[in-house]
């Protein structure tokens, strides 16, 4: 035979081919259910991850510690929102960082929580987390991406409502908008 | 025998080195980076290649069969082209696509450059042309790696002369990786196992592919979910 025409093993009978490609295909389904999947998703319908000790790992992966290379800050502030005005309350945000938070209000304001993407072209790119009514809320926040993260409120009672609003993490700054401007403010790390 | 089972063992440290991306302190490298930076890219490109197991088992797969080094060169010539395309233009048009699917596609390559290598398509009607299926497939490798690549805030500040150098590091890596691949299987194939290995090599090969194509399919469906 000829080397340069040797592209494949000509030998192969339909057989052998249907067995090969069928051995393989079970094979490596054998493999991923009893041991990949376990191990990285912790998915294990088998209890082989479990028995081999492989669900470990895919604990590991999405474990309990989540360390910064950011500074820790705090912060809280008040506002006041008068009838029918409103205010946006953002923080500054890196990837894969988060803050803790909680608001509360002294009436019922409209609010939603969403974030802004630094490299923002379109409103498209605006993810709304969490909308709705509500006097307070509060949980943990992790930024999917580099951006501005918090809140849209509106007061759209007829007194005065004062908000304030408490965050613990991994922010840099905040930006409030209010009234057609927007004011940066830097804050200072807890520990420096 | 011994062979057959160093490529089924390399096709499960492929399984276990699955999740193929830049880690931890590369990341962080990168992001920081605001400029060109030729030679850290050019790095990271050849690094990424040569510890790459998907790009790797699939190039195992398409030097198998190849005896004279022009061949090779041709072959790999076009599957450098097709990755050169899309790893530039995916970055620099910020194509968004899947990760996981492109890699899922990605193994699905190496299980169909295995049964190519052990005649599968002799059997069928259709017999696609070896040559435009390594360019096709070579495409999809360069999405796989702007995907990469993307995964980070690339500064536009020199932006073009990174993702030239991180190509270029990509194909340094290629060149050095696919002569150990040559000269391994160059000296195999003086043994006469070599033939008689062939279909069990492939068959490995194969089952590699459908591993990281399960894997990636499953990570696609899970993200996808959450």
């Amino acid at each position: 035979m000829s080397p340069q025409q040797d592209t494949n093993v000509k030998t192969s009978t339909t057989k052998t081919i249907f067995w090969a490609s069928g051995a393989a295909a079970a094979i490596a389904a054998l493999l991923a259910v009893t041991i990949v999947l376990p191990a990285e998703f912790g998915i294990d319908p088998l209890g082989t991850g479990r028995a081999l000790g492989l669900s470990e790992l895919a604990d590991a992966n999405g474990g309990p510690l989540e360390s910064s290379d950011t500074q820790y800050r705090q912060h809280n502030i008040e506002f006041i929102l008068e009838p029918f005005q409103s205010l946006e309350y953002k923080y500054h945000i890196s990837q894969g960082d988060s803050m803790n938070f909680a608001w509360r209000a002294s009436g019922e304001l409209i609010y939603d929580m969403h974030a802004e993407p630094e490299d923002m072209v379109s409103e498209a790119d605006v993810p709304s987390y969490d909308k709705g009514s509500a006097t307070n809320s509060r949980g943990s926040y992790h930024a999917e991406f580099n951006g501005i993260h918090g809140w849209f409120w509106e007061n759209r009672g007829l007194e005065d409502v004062i908000l304030n609003i408490n965050a613990a993490g991994f922010f840099t700054a905040t930006t409030l908008f209010r009234d057609g401007g927007s004011y940066e403010q830097k804050i200072s790390a807890s520990f420096e | 025998m011994m062979k057959g089972l160093v490529l089924a063992c390399i096709a499960l440290v492929s399984t276990g080195a699955l999740a193929h991306t830049i880690d931890g302190n590369d990341a962080n490298f990168i992001q920081d980076i605001d400029g060109p930076a030729i030679a850290a890219f050019m790095y990271l490109g050849a690094k990424h290649m040569v510890t790459g197991y998907d790009h790797l088992l699939y190039l195992a797969g398409v030097v198998f069969f190849l005896y004279r080094p022009t061949d090779v060169l041709q072959y790999v010539t076009l599957f450098a082209v097709g990755h050169s395309i899309t790893l530039m233009t995916g970055v620099l048009a910020d194509l968004q696509v899947n990760a996981h699917l492109v890699d899922a596609v990605i193994g699905f390559s190496i299980v169909y450059k295995g049964f190519e290598n052990i005649g599968g398509f002799d059997r069928l009607p259709i017999k696609p042309n070896a040559k435009a299926a390594v360019f096709v497939f070579g495409l999809i490798h360069g999405l796989g790696l702007a995907t990469k690549l993307q995964d980070f805030d690339l500064s536009p500040n020199g932006l073009i002369a990174n993702i030239l150098s991180f190509n270029i590091g990509v194909e340094i890596g290629q060149v050095c990786a696919l002569s150990l691949i040559f000269i391994a299987l160059s000296a195999w194939r003086t043994h006469s196992s070599y033939m008689r290995h062939a279909l069990l090599s492939n068959t490995a090969l194969m089952t590699g592919g459908f591993a990281l194509l399960i894997y990636q399919l499953t990570a696609f469906l899970t993200t996808s979910i959450s």
